[in-house]
């Protein structure tokens, strides 16, 4: 059964292949590590029977562009479900579950995180310059008959041109893409001040 | 009643295709009920809780039930006939009847709405308790198959000491082993945590059970594509009459896979938080090896199918694509379900490549992948093996060749229609697993006319899959006894099944060690992450009832 004719080629094949394996590994590598861009890593157990007094839902500015948004997820709702920031530059999320697992996404940006019940995820999202307008926020994982009707709304104000950047993208539209370039996770883990 | 091989095949195989007939109807139901803004007549409207137990249900079967019955079913049959070795046949009768009670029991729970918690059932959602002793009672009687398989096999190794190990049976012993490696940390979380939940109310840590689910979660996915991967390696050269390119390189390829399926689950948790990028990333490399495997098939099945087309004539860069034997269903089923993995399959790196995911997660994109990959190999590979069963093992001739046709074509280009739209508006952020995604009107305009594409995506596939199940069961019923449309495996012939022995290949104990040494490492970190921090378990809820 040994047929050895053309099996060089078998071997070229094994070379390219670990060499499309290896670039890939390694440009993964260099936006991990080198620009720092790594999926919602953080997180702090919570006791969800005591959510009420420890952990208080809400937007909370903490110096010019810098915001802490605490939101709270349950059946069939983000809270708060409507959020407005003006020029952010850094927001630190905190987001947790009073119930089972939910998903957090802003459509049309990359953020993208799971929220899990006895646990706070927290993650730093410093949006595009150019993001501006109103943003759909869903949850992306099932939670129970009322799923599709969980929703909640960002909208990003800009008032200073010089925050906002050379190319502002007014179209408004909800589905719009962030530039990845700018965005940034990192696994920070935000004190209550 | 006396279980044989051939009678444990039969009835696993063709219930394969009564649950296909099914959760097939469910997916048309689900793809239509998705579209924004589409009214739908009573019979096809499909309104919440409904719509997420008729997903439960398309979910458990077409993705758990189907591939443990008939792959379970292709090897008690095909293996026999290649070892001449008979299987053990009180250990059939065991796994036979574990299998049937555990999977009509999780199906009766779910289509009763006991059980809305999805495939994937994360806690703290908690279901039936029927549900879950189903699903264990399942996967155990499909240890009790693996039991009798490896029995069986040991018993040739002694009797043919010194010879290579066929490679159709290599495969399934693959498909067996990343079976085990998958289904352990599954068993071991249902025991411990999900029947206790559900039954008792015990109080479960969510990170915890995601890690152990997606242990088990990736891993689920080779021994969906292995058994069809064996039998392109098996069944392609026999059909073009010469031998597969590189049998050792086959061998190495099925070594990768037993390695590296299972150690690759928290690609499925990249944006779960409370996991350290640095195991997310160890995960990450692990996934694109296990790529490495599929692209050593393609290129040895396509040299394969090179060589064989030359020795048929075909001549030219590209003549012997043309000497191909198109006209054979099967020969064509096997073909395309590799083209279109190989499509699927490079989506799939898309969602394995760490930062990307996060565009990805829990998106539209996600089914627009799995079903070109698991959906097109258990669809098109499994189906097209099953015509080439109907002459060996049911002794049918195909009802109506048409029918075979049809559905590997109407599945396939409703196939490509479904998923590119699905990819499309996934990667403009529409969620899976909704049954209704206009948010009050506030959807993004971009998801709405692709949505409406990938339904008439859905009804060739559906009518592709009417057509499949037609050809096969239409066959058991009404085909002829005499007479053969199309040809069966042919199995013992032409040349003789055993290789040449490699003592390297063929140490297959050494390479479940370095399995389970790799998968130990892969995920003693994270699970030291989750235990070291402390656990931070979370009541049940009941949101199964309906």
């Amino acid at each position: 059964m040994a047929n050895d004719e053309g099996i060089i080629y078998e071997y070229v094949w094994i070379v390219i292949v670990s060499a499309i394996v290896a670039g890939m590994a390694a440009s993964l590598a260099y936006y991990g590590i080198a620009l720092d861009l790594n999926p919602a890593c953080n997180a702090t157990p919570i006791d969800v029977g005591t959510l009420t007094e420890n952990f208080q839902p809400g937007v909370k500015q903490l110096g010019p562009g810098i915001y802490q948004v605490n939101i709270l997820a349950g059946q069939f709702f983000w809270n708060p479900n409507k959020i407005v920031l003006e020029d952010p530059v850094r927001i630190e999320f905190r987001i947790t579950s009073k119930d089972v697992v939910h998903g957090f996404e802003i459509v049309g940006t990359n953020v993208n995180v799971m929220v899990i019940p006895g646990y706070v995820a927290e993650f730093v999202w410093e949006p595009p310059k150019n993001a501006q307008g109103k943003y759909l926020i869903i949850c992306h994982e099932y939670c129970g008959v009322g799923h599709q009707f969980m929703k909640a709304e960002l909208e990003i104000k800009r008032t200073n041109t010089l925050l906002s950047g050379d190319s502002i993208n007014t179209t408004g539209d909800l589905g719009k893409f962030s530039e990845v370039k700018y965005l940034e996770f990192k696994g920070v883990i935000v004190d209550e001040g | 009643m006396r279980v044989n091989e051939e009678l444990f095949a039969k009835i696993t195989i063709a219930f394969s295709f009564v649950i296909m007939a099914v959760g097939g109807t469910f997916g048309l139901l689900q793809a239509l009920n998705r579209v924004p803004f589409l009214s739908l007549p009573g019979a096809l409207d499909v309104s919440d809780p409904t719509y997420y137990r008729i997903l439960t249900c398309h979910g458990v079967c077409l993705a758990v039930a189907i591939p443990i019955y008939w792959i379970t079913g292709l090897a008690a049959f095909v293996s026999p006939r290649i070892l001449k070795v008979e299987l053990d046949k009180r250990l059939l009768a065991l796994s036979l009847a574990m299998m049937l009670v555990g999977g009509v029991m999780a199906t009766i729970v779910i289509l009763a709405g006991k059980a809305n918690v999805l495939y994937t059932f994360y806690a703290p959602m908690t279901a039936h308790p029927g549900f879950y002793w189903g699903a264990a009672l399942l996967i155990l009687g499909s240890w009790v198959f693996i039991a009798a398989f490896v029995k069986q096999y040991l018993q040739w190794r002694r009797l043919n000491p010194g010879v290579g190990t066929p490679i159709a049976i290599y495969g399934l012993l693959a498909t067996f082993i990343v079976w085990i490696e998958a289904t352990t940390p599954l068993v071991i979380t249902v025991l411990k945590d999900f029947i206790p939940m559900s039954m008792f109310g015990k109080h479960v840590d969510v990170l915890e059970t995601r890690t152990w689910f997606w242990f088990f979660g990736h891993a689920l996915v080779y021994f969906w594509l292995l058994p069809v991967v064996a039998m392109w390696y098996y069944l392609i050269p026999k059909k073009l009459g010469v031998p597969l390119f590189s049998e050792s390189m086959a061998k190495v390829a099925f070594i990768l896979f037993i390695l590296a399926s299972t150690p690759v689950g928290l690609h499925h948790q990249f944006t779960d938080p409370g996991l350290a990028a640095e195991y997310k990333f160890m995960h990450t490399i692990l996934t694109l090896i296990v790529a490495t495997p599929s692209m050593l098939t393609g290129f040895n099945i396509l040299a394969t199918m090179e060589r064989g087309g030359r020795a048929r004539g075909g001549n030219g860069l590209l003549g012997w694509l043309a000497k191909q034997p198109w006209k054979d269903p099967v020969y064509l089923g096997l073909v395309t379900s590799m083209i279109i993995f190989g499509i699927g399959g490079i989506t799939g790196i898309i969602n394995a490549s760490y930062q990307l995911n996060m565009v990805v997660h829990n998106t539209a994109w996600v089914p627009g992948h799995f079903h070109m990959t698991v959906g097109n190999m258990v669809v098109i590979g499994y189906t097209t093996i099953t015509y080439a069963l109907l002459a060996d093992l049911f002794k049918r001739k195909l009802i109506s060749k048409t029918a075979a046709y049809s559905h590997i074509l109407l599945w396939s280009i409703g196939l490509f229609i479904f998923s590119l739209a699905y990819y499309y508006v996934g990667l403009h952020g529409a969620p899976r697993r909704t049954s209704n995604i206009e948010y009050g009107g506030l959807l993004p305009s971009t998801w709405i006319l692709p949505m409406e594409i990938s339904a008439i995506g859905a009804i060739l596939m559906f009518s592709g899959g009417v057509a499949a199940v037609y050809a096969v069961l239409g066959s058991l019923l009404f085909g002829k006894t005499k007479g053969v449309a199309i040809e069966g495996m042919k199995i013992g012939n032409p040349h003789p099944e055993t290789t040449e022995f490699n003592p390297l290949l063929e140490n297959l104990k050494m390479w479940v060690i370095f399995a389970a040494v790799l998968i130990i490492v892969a995920y003693i970190f994270p699970f030291y992450e989750i235990f070291s921090r402390g656990i931070s378990p979370v009541p049940p809820v009941e949101t199964g009832l309906s």
